[in-house]
């Protein structure tokens, strides 16, 4: 409370997640670091709205920071369209190689014509497949499968290229679209799967990850530009400071979650050979990676070792 | 006086058969999105973004209708034990605040639509802007029927209250 | 200071007469204004607080209800009710409940209800010697059903405020009996009254006439049976399934019944248009009146202040309940639920409440809001179908309100009234 500057940031999701908690951290090295100049508040559980809605308080200043998903910046932000490209990271190691190094950093640079400051990418998992019908064990299991996504342009295509049927449904209603039969199932990675209660209807998980997306953690430019240039600094550490701290906690959920599911009976298919998969995958990047920024980009991650 | 009246009359009622045929496209884009996702196979990923901004349209056209024929809830009981002229000079507080509150429709929702400008909405391709513009659509007649209540009850002409059955004679 | 801002400018707005959508907006824009945030945000939560797929479940069930009523589906529903419990006593009173728990369960809106049933029972009722008041009473509380039945759009808007956690089609079965036991307790209360006041009966038809009768009701019955076999098949979502509803009522009334002509269909559906955009604007402007609640860390203070006082789930249950009926009865429902379902649902779970049977004691209790004044939707519209003053309907409504809270009591400590249903589906 004795706090002189306290930043409000948001979350959509629930306390105690890995985001949240780190986030909160990051608060708590910043109050000590700042000497209590500097303290954040966590509004979690999207009580102040939706992504789409955050990301725009952020831009007009209503609020301090946000940790949100990549896909809503995509079409604003160029440069973060690149993480979003199904399979262009190898696994989770490669992704934390290319955005902890120079690659991170100017995917983060990126925000700030848009009225963002990047500070931080956060682990996000990888995105596999789920349904109730079978479990998916090659690309011809996919075939004709309603399968639910997220409303995004390349998420879209990277489904009707895997030969699925792309069905865009509020994230609400994929439960009992699901035990339903609406639709076969969706994707998504362990702790979402797990928390959403989507594993109890959908029996078979393929561990294809498909999308490997960080997270990120941004601050509006206006408040930014209020803050000192000491304050800065101290606000892009404590935030570089949180990655690992979040990193672990994720790690650590991942493997509950996992072990809930398996708990469960879900059957998981591991050995999946994604050649296929990726080779797919040319026409979506044909489509989407269009401008020699990202032509670029996706030529230096694949070389990342 | 009475033939501005007419004129916001042929608004509201343009606004209204728009907000209809917006109700009556949505219900054929969803019709379309069960049918072909349960008998095609194919799912059709512009149905639901597109309703929603149809909603959005329908929403605010009505609601902007309805300040003029006055069909939104309101909680008139305090006003039964007011003399008639106090209640008017309130209802015309509560007019100029609307008027107000549409401002802030027709300004910031401006503000919103122009910064989504160059976002280009997923699925539909067209800019973010279209989101926003309901709103302010919304604000301006908002500002037109409220400004009209006032300038009318000015003119001793009446305005119509929720639970008022008896339309505008105009 | 924000707080009294926020809150006594709705008050102020509320006593003058403000429509209910604006005091909600216009205090937030104040309170905005008052703390120096940047005023985007009240028109940004005020469009996406309406830009959301499932609502869409409330222009459509209630373009399905105009589309109902005046292509005569209502009336042979009525005409059934009235051929199945015409002859017991408080007759026409038992009529209009058991209409409801039809009609209920095509509709997902009270008001519809109120507006259907009352507009054709209450001037039937006034004729038989019944009063007017009587016939308003009933109609009102006996609505609720239909939030009960399934399909209920209230019921997706909580399962969305949830988190969408929740299956859809079980919080839809989870209403059935609680509406029944609702149905049940009304008709016991409309018999004492009626008793009281001596009220006529209506002679029994007959079977023959019964069966007459029930042959021409089978279109508006087939829709029950559409609505919920779609959904739990998996032919459309539990949202989707309005919007069927509603092209379903159109090919009945115009291909079986031959009772929708042009110019109905565009008096419905601008009878659609006006009646959602007042609800919508109500439920968009308490998304905003509702992020600023969450700004100023109101829900959160209310936890704590509830955690204080007891952690004893019955009374926790007991306070959640009074809460929301006073909440209810100076707000309306959907912004009710998108309001508090974050600010509850957490508290009930903590004490072990399934957030499927919480979801049953929400929607009743905000219905039985929906009844009450200061701003009771369906009170209104029974006021205003009725032609009484809404001070003559609540002097004698007041049994009728007794049924519904008992009714409340049942369904919040009797768990399995809820869950029992939907774990048979399972
Ligand atoms: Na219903
Ligand atoms: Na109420």
């Amino acid at each position: 409370a004795a706090c002189e500057t306290t930043l409000k940031s948001s979350d959509t999701h629930p306390d105690g997640y890995p985001t949240v908690e780190a986030v909160k951290h990051m608060g708590k090295l910043l109050e000590e670091r700042t000497d209590g100049r500097l303290c954040i508040e966590v509004f979690h559980s999207a009580q102040l709205g939706q992504e789409k809605d955050t990301i725009e308080q952020t831009k007009f200043g209503v609020i301090d920071l946000n940790r949100v998903s990549m896909g809503p910046f995509n079409n604003l932000v160029e440069e973060t369209k690149v993480v979003s490209l199904p399979y262009v990271f190898k696994g989770v190691d490669h992704m934390h190689r290319v955005m902890d190094g120079p690659i991170g950093e100017e995917i983060l640079k990126a925000f700030e014509p848009h009225g963002y400051v990047g500070l931080a990418f956060y682990d996000g998992g990888s995105r596999s497949f789920y349904n109730k019908v079978k479990p998916i064990k090659s690309i011809e299991d996919l075939e004709g499968m309603k399968i639910r996504v997220m409303q995004s342009d390349i998420f879209v295509d990277m489904m009707s290229a895997l030969g699925a049927n792309a069905t865009p449904l509020p994230y609400g209603e994929v439960y009992s679209a699901i035990q339903t039969g609406v639709i076969d199932g969706a994707e998504n990675n362990w702790p979402s799967f797990e928390s959403s209660g989507h594993y109890e209807v959908a029996g078979h998980y393929t561990l294809d990850e498909h999308l490997i997306v960080p997270e990120v953690l941004v601050m509006s430019k206006a408040s930014w530009d209020k803050l000192s240039a000491e304050d800065q600094a101290a606000v892009r550490q404590a935030a570089r400071d949180s990655v690992p701290f979040m990193r672990e906690m994720w790690a650590a959920r991942e493997k509950a979650s996992e072990e809930k599911v398996r708990a469960a009976g879900v059957e998981v298919v591991t050995e999946i050979d994604k050649e296929p998969f990726m080779a797919a995958m040319d026409s979506v990047y044909e489509k989407h990676v269009t401008s020699d920024k990202l032509k670029d980009l996706v030529a230096r991650i694949r070389a990342t070792d | 006086m009475t033939s501005v009246a007419r004129a916001l009359r042929h608004v509201a009622r343009l606004a209204l058969w728009l907000a209809a045929a917006g109700l009556i496209l949505m219900t054929v884009f969803i019709t379309a999105q069960v049918v072909a996702r349960y008998i095609f196979n194919d799912s059709l990923v512009w149905s639901e973004p597109a309703a929603v901004i149809l909603m959005g349209w329908f929403i605010f056209l009505g609601a902007a209708v309805g300040i003029r024929e006055g069909y939104h809830l309101s909680f008139d009981v305090l006003l039964y034990f007011l003399p008639k002229k106090a209640k008017l000079w309130l209802y015309s507080i509560s007019d100029l605040v609307v008027v107000g509150f549409g401002a802030g429709m027709l300004w910031f929702g401006s503000q919103l639509a122009l910064s989504a400008w160059d976002v280009k909405l997923p699925s539909l391709g067209i800019s973010g802007a279209y989101d926003f513009l309901p709103i302010v659509g919304g604000g301006v007649l908002v500002i037109l029927f409220s400004l009209e209540r006032l300038a009318r009850r000015a003119a001793g002409l009446p305005t119509a209250r929720f639970g008022e059955t008896d339309p505008l004679e105009d | 200071m924000e707080v009294w801002v926020l809150f006594g400018t709705f008050v102020f707005l509320l006593l003058i007469g403000t429509p209910v959508a604006f005091c909600l907006g216009v205090a937030s824009f104040a309170t905005v204004l008052y703390i120096g945030l940047p005023p985007v945000v009240v028109f940004q939560q005020l469009n996406s607080g309406v830009s959301v797929f499932a609502l869409m479940a409330i222009p459509f069930f209630i373009f399905a209800g105009e589309l109902m009523v005046r292509g005569d589906i209502a009336r042979r529903l009525v005409a059934l009710a009235g051929a199945m419990v015409g002859h017991m006593r408080g007759g026409l009173g038992q009529v209009n409940i058991t209409a409801s728990v039809l009609f209920g369960g095509i509709s997902g809106s009270a008001a519809a209800d109120a507006t259907a049933i009352g507009g054709l029972m209450i001037p039937q009722m006034r004729e038989k010697g019944y009063s007017v008041e009587y016939g308003v009473n009933v109609t009102v509380v006996s609505s609720i059903i239909a939030l009960m039945l399934p399909p209920s759009h209230n019921m997706i808007i909580y399962s969305i405020s949830a988190g969408g956690r929740l299956s859809i089609a079980d919080l839809f079965t989870a209403g059935i009996i609680p509406g029944l036991l609702l149905a049940a307790s009304l008709m016991v209360t409309a018999w004492f009254v009626a008793r009281k006041a001596g009220y006529p009966t209506e002679s029994f038809p007959g079977w023959a006439m019964l069966g007459a009768i029930f042959f021409n009701a089978i279109p508006g019955i087939l829709l029950i049976v559409i609505i919920f076999g779609g959904v739990r098949s998996g032919i459309f979502t539990a949202s989707e399934s309005s919007c069927i509803a509603a092209v379903y009522a159109l090919l009945v009334t115009t291909l079986a019944y031959r009772t929708m002509n042009w110019a109905s269909f565009v008096e419905a559906t601008k009878a659609a248009v006006r009646t959602t955009a007042m609800v919508l604007l109500v439920i968009g402007c308490a998304a905003s009146f509702g992020w600023l609640l969450a700004f100023l860390r109101i829900p959160a203070e209310l936890v704590e202040l509830m955690k204080a006082v007891s952690n004893n789930p019955i009374i926790i249950l007991l306070m959640i309940n009074l809460v929301l009926l006073m909440l209810g009865t100076f707000m309306d429902m959907s912004p009710l639920i998108v309001i508090t379902t974050p600010i509850f649902l957490p508290v009930a779970t903590a004490f072990g409440v399934d957030p499927v049977h919480f979801g049953v004691i929400l929607v009743l209790n905000l219905g039985i809001g929906l009844c009450t004044p200061p701003v009771g939707t369906v009170l209104f519209v029974g006021c205003a179908v009725g032609r009484i003053s809404v001070w003559d309907a609540i002097r004698t409504i007041w049994p009728f309100y007794g049924a519904a809270v008992f009714t409340l009591l049942l369904v919040t400590y009797i768990p399995s009234l809820s869950l029992w249903l939907p774990s048979l589906f399972r």
